[in-house]
């Protein structure tokens, strides 16, 4: 029994807000349309942990950095917490990466300018 | 190797939705700078993976049945934990794209009304028709309401009439025109800047139901639920347009209906017995009657549209004797079956007395047929009431 790992997923998934929240990337960019992408992308993700465990393949280990709290058969506390970060991270980092992207050709255009 | 095809499963069913997100968000010239940072954050998330899942199973948090993968492994993470990240960051992105833009002003007034326009597309008097063949079906092989009872009857309740006719509908605008028949209790015109929304909308209501109840059953509900949502689509869509070639018209709009029974029987595991495939028999062929004899009233603005049907091909008089003749057989076969089967005899009989005063209707005189159809539509009603005691009969019989 510990909550290592619980608060571990906790600050993971502060950190991404945080990125979020100084970049404008995610839920303060169109909280509305966010909300909506985490809670399909979480019950997407479950969805898919639920077959697993029905089909036998996932098994939740004995580790001692878990609090062992299950919410279903071979489902632990931590799983969903897992499944927001999880969907948090590939959202920052894709929402990054298109600002990225887009600001790549700009500066290279502004430079230019000043070259000619 | 069972996680690699759960894996493929959802990784296949979240590219789906990926691209048809992206091509229904980006705008134009958008698209491939999202794939771009799509492939940026997968490049990212698989490298925090290889990291990062290695490290949780190290540490004992989870672990696989090994008889289920592949046995590949980047560091301690099973080659298929991949697809985790990957279905990711090929789904939400897109649906981030569509609905940051869909909530953008223009679009966002385009679309209102479409969910009322689906919900009156989808003839709720007849919701009914398709909902009721499964859930009874299952209810009275496997004796209990679970939770498939009750998503599968919600979903040949309403998604599955919102693609039969949202699809339907999109594809039939042409001749709906004109055709004066369509806009009220029988079918609306849907707008054409809805058509794309609906079709999208028939897609997202119908792939997640029709994945968990092929999930909830074996082999015999997989085909068919294929069949069935096969039928859906071939009926009117553009290229096969089932419902203008006649005979197999009238053989596809039955299947709509006949088959929720067999996937509900499927999904319950029924036992496959002489009495329940005559049941079947005479349900298709009341079916096939029902969409025959509809057809008789639409023969001369299908004629002028151009559309062929199984009326518009035999003629008024020979569709409506066939019908009746249909749905006398289909009366005479419940004969075959157990006690209390052959007391639904006298269903027929209503529909037999509905349609036999048009036996010597001509092409010229079709349109009048309409006042039959209108009653038949809640012809329904009093038959589903019948049929209703028979099974409650059958239930106390047999428990």
């Amino acid at each position: 029994m510990g909550v290592l790992y619980l608060v571990s997923l906790l600050l993971g998934i502060t950190c991404m807000l945080l990125l979020d929240h100084r970049f404008r990337l995610f839920f303060w960019h169109d909280a509305k349309a966010a909300a909506i992408v985490t809670a399909v992308g979480v019950l997407f993700f479950l969805g898919w942990d639920a077959a697993g465990i029905g089909l036998g393949i996932f098994l939740r280990g004995e580790g001692t950095i878990a609090t062992g709290i299950l919410l279903a058969p071979e489902l632990p506390l931590e799983e969903p917490v897992f499944l927001l970060f999880l969907t948090l991270c590939t959202m920052v980092l894709y929402t990054g990466a298109r600002r990225l992207l887009s600001l790549a050709p700009g500066k290279r255009r502004q430079r230019e300018r000043e070259n000619a | 190797m069972t996680y690699l095809w759960l894996a493929f499963l959802f990784v296949a069913a979240a590219i789906v939705a990926g691209v048809v997100f992206a091509r229904q968000g980006a705008r134009t010239g958008e698209s491939r700078r999202h794939w771009q940072a799509v492939g940026l954050a997968f490049a990212a998330l698989a490298v925090l993976t290889a990291v990062f899942d290695s490290v949780m199973i190290g540490m004992e948090l989870f672990h696989y049945d090994s008889s289920h993968i592949l046995g590949l492994t980047v560091g301690l993470a099973p080659l298929e934990d991949f697809a985790y990240p990957l279905a990711g960051v090929v789904a939400l992105p897109g649906l981030w794209m569509w609905l940051s833009r869909r909530r953008d002003a223009v679009a966002k007034s385009n679309l209102k009304g479409l969910v009322p326009q689906a919900i009156l597309a989808s003839r709720p008097v007849s919701w009914i028709n398709t909902a009721y063949p499964f859930a009874a079906a299952m209810l009275l092989t496997t004796r209990e309401i679970d939770w498939v009872l009750i998503l599968g009857t919600f979903y040949f309740l309403i998604p599955y009439n919102l693609a039969m006719y949202g699809i339907n509908d999109v594809f039939d605008y042409e001749s709906d025109l004109k055709n004066p028949r369509k806009g009220g209790i029988e079918g609306a015109l849907l707008q054409p800047h809805l058509h794309r929304p609906m079709l999208l909308l028939a897609a997202l209501t119908n792939v997640p139901f029709l994945l968990v109840l092929a999930l909830a059953g074996g082999p015999a509900a997989w085909l068919s639920l294929a069949v069935s949502a096969f039928a859906v689509v071939a009926y009117s869509v553009a290229g096969l347009r089932f419902k203008e070639r006649p005979v197999l018209d009238s053989l596809t709009s039955s299947t709509h209906f006949v088959s929720p029974a067999v996937v509900g029987l499927a999904i319950a595991g029924a036992d496959v017995t002489p009495g329940l495939l005559i049941l079947l028999a005479a349900f298709f062929l009341w079916g096939m009657a029902a969409h025959a004899f509809g057809a008789v009233q639409d023969i001369e603005p299908d004629r002028q549209a151009g559309i062929g049907s199984i009326a518009t091909v035999i003629g008024a008089r020979r569709t409506v004797r066939l019908a009746v003749v249909l749905w006398l057989v289909a009366g005479l076969a419940m004969l075959a079956t157990p006690w209390p089967g052959p007391l639904a005899v006298i269903i027929a009989v209503p529909y037999i007395v509905n349609c036999a005063p048009y036996w010597n209707v001509t092409d010229t005189t079709a349109a009048r047929t309409n006042t039959a159809w209108r009653r038949f539509i809640w012809l329904n009603y009093g038959s589903g009431f019948l049929v209703t005691l028979i099974f409650i009969l059958h239930w106390s019989l047999t428990s």
